[in-house]
């Protein structure tokens, strides 16, 4: 059960990273907004996001998601992606009675241990669909509804978000907002499943301060649960850190920053998730990401 | 610290080597050019106008355009019709446009000059642009009300409205009170 549920934490800890790709032109890393693509264009991108360090030891746990995004119409966008990862961790968790010098585990890692673990894999595939209510260059608020399905080795789960955004100053000031709810069913190597949930509040702002450029600052409030319906909080956390985008008209690159401060939490019973008030499984001290794309 | 690249970023150069191949091109006309559209034959003299902060904040008032105005770019023909250049923010770069106005202050036409951005190319059709012709600074030159948008260049069409309304009101409030 100890396993289980450790098991279950770190994939919704996953849950979380994982369901931040971004909807058309992404000027943030890992906020979507209302900018979606024309109906009946096309858009490629690649994303690669690196989580560096936990408690100790080395933690380097990398994700690439190749996307391809269609538009519908002027308002619904629907986008497929495929997600591959590479886990390197040795002794990254706190020392326990088990392993005194030190836990190889968190996600990717497939059995805790304390020795070296490097894994590629293919997770799986995602389905994501934007309907846009309202568009922020015309209305105050734009309102938008977001579902995503994903289909893997290591989980199927479905994720709903609202994305809330207002521009200002000729549209050169973007604020923006996404709520995210989340269920999963997490997979484990011995075929066993878990029920995970997940509830995020992302916001941030970005200012074109130059053509082709903008930057801006972005923070997450992180919460995971155990069960479909958020009947145990296993984890709390917050990120926050700096964006920068440049795009032209062929193509577009985003890099963004997050660090977790102090003030993390958790309630499952394998403490090795957290330390120093940090939450660990797939977060880490450090976040960052590159995201490229080509419409077309 | 190790990174095996999944095969499927392979997928980056074959898009570089299509998507270039395949986007848009980019609109760049000369002021003359465009001078040249607008008023075929006629001789334009350039007339630079300073505008009071008072003025500014009533511009920006009345448009909702913070970029700030180039007063140099202000020409005049014999016949007293006006000839604008202006620029608005663009998705990505600045959109650069010219107005020209009537004698009597109604709009006789708008051409897009410079224009480089993935989509919303349809702003330089004359079906758009139609759309200004004969307005005054007593319209209400508004995106959706009486100027329509073009789905997919909602931004462009936003802001070339805006900065076609700014310059109006710098007719109404300066340019025809020149003699």
């Amino acid at each position: 059960m100890r396993r289980f549920i450790h098991k279950a934490a770190c994939a919704g800890a996953l849950l979380a990273t994982m369901g931040s790709l971004h909807a058309g032109e992404g000027t943030f890393g890992w906020l979507y907004t209302l900018d979606l693509q024309r109906k009946g264009t096309w858009e490629f991108e690649q994303r690669l996001q690196y989580n560096r360090g936990q408690a100790g030891g080395t933690y380097d746990f990398w994700q690439a998601r190749t996307e391809v995004e269609y538009g519908v119409n002027e308002n619904f966008q629907l986008a497929g992606y495929l997600n591959t990862s590479f886990t390197n961790a040795y002794r990254n968790y706190p020392a326990t009675d088990e392993f005194p010098n030190g836990e190889t585990g968190g996600w990717g890692v497939a059995y805790p241990g304390d020795g070296h673990y490097r894994k590629w894999r293919v997770e799986g595939v995602s389905l994501e669909g934007i309907y846009r209510l309202t568009n922020p260059v015309i209305d105050p608020v734009g309102v938008g509804l977001y579902g995503e399905l994903t289909l893997g080795t290591v989980k199927d789960e479905f994720e709903a978000r609202l994305l809330l955004q207002s521009n200002f100053l000729d549209d050169k000031l973007v604020l923006a907002s996404n709520l995210v709810a989340a269920v999963e069913k997490v997979k484990f190597v011995n075929g066993e499943t878990g029920p995970e949930s997940m509830f995020d509040v992302l916001f941030g702002a970005t200012y074109r301060f130059a053509n082709n450029w903008t930057a801006g600052m972005e923070a997450r409030y992180h919460n995971d649960y155990y069960g479909y319906r958020y009947q145990t909080h296993t984890q709390r956390a917050w990120f926050v850190g700096p964006n920068v985008h440049y795009a032209e008209k062929d193509w577009w690159v985003t890099a963004a920053w997050r660090y977790q401060p102090t003030g993390g939490k958790c309630w499952a019973p394998n403490d090795g998730e957290c330390s120093g008030r940090r939450v660990w499984d797939s977060h880490t001290r450090n976040e960052f990401i590159v995201k490229f794309g080509m419409p077309f | 610290m190790q990174w095996k690249p999944a095969a499927t970023l392979a997928l980056i150069p074959v898009a570089a080597i299509i998507a270039p191949a395949i986007a848009h091109a980019k609109i760049y006309v000369s002021v003359e050019d465009t001078q040249k559209r607008l008023f075929p034959g006629e001789k334009l003299v350039q007339t630079p106008v300073a505008l009071t902060e008072a003025q500014r904040e009533r511009m920006r008032e009345l448009s909702s355009v913070r970029e700030p105005f180039r007063g140099e770019r202000v020409w005049r023909t014999a016949k007293g019709d006006w000839f604008i250049v202006d620029e608005v923010v663009g998705k990505h770069e600045m959109v650069k446009y010219a107005l020209a106005i009537h004698a009597d202050g109604t709009i006789k036409g708008i051409e897009i000059m410079e224009y480089v951005e993935s989509y919303g190319y349809e702003v330089g059709e004359a079906s758009w642009r139609n759309q200004f012709v004969g307005k005054t600074g007593a319209s209400t030159l508004k995106l959706n009300k009486d100027i329509q948008n073009i789905s997919g260049a909602t931004l462009s069409c936003k802001h070339l409205t805006d900065g076609v309304k700014r310059l109006m009101v710098m007719h109404d409030l300066v340019l025809k009170g020149l003699k």
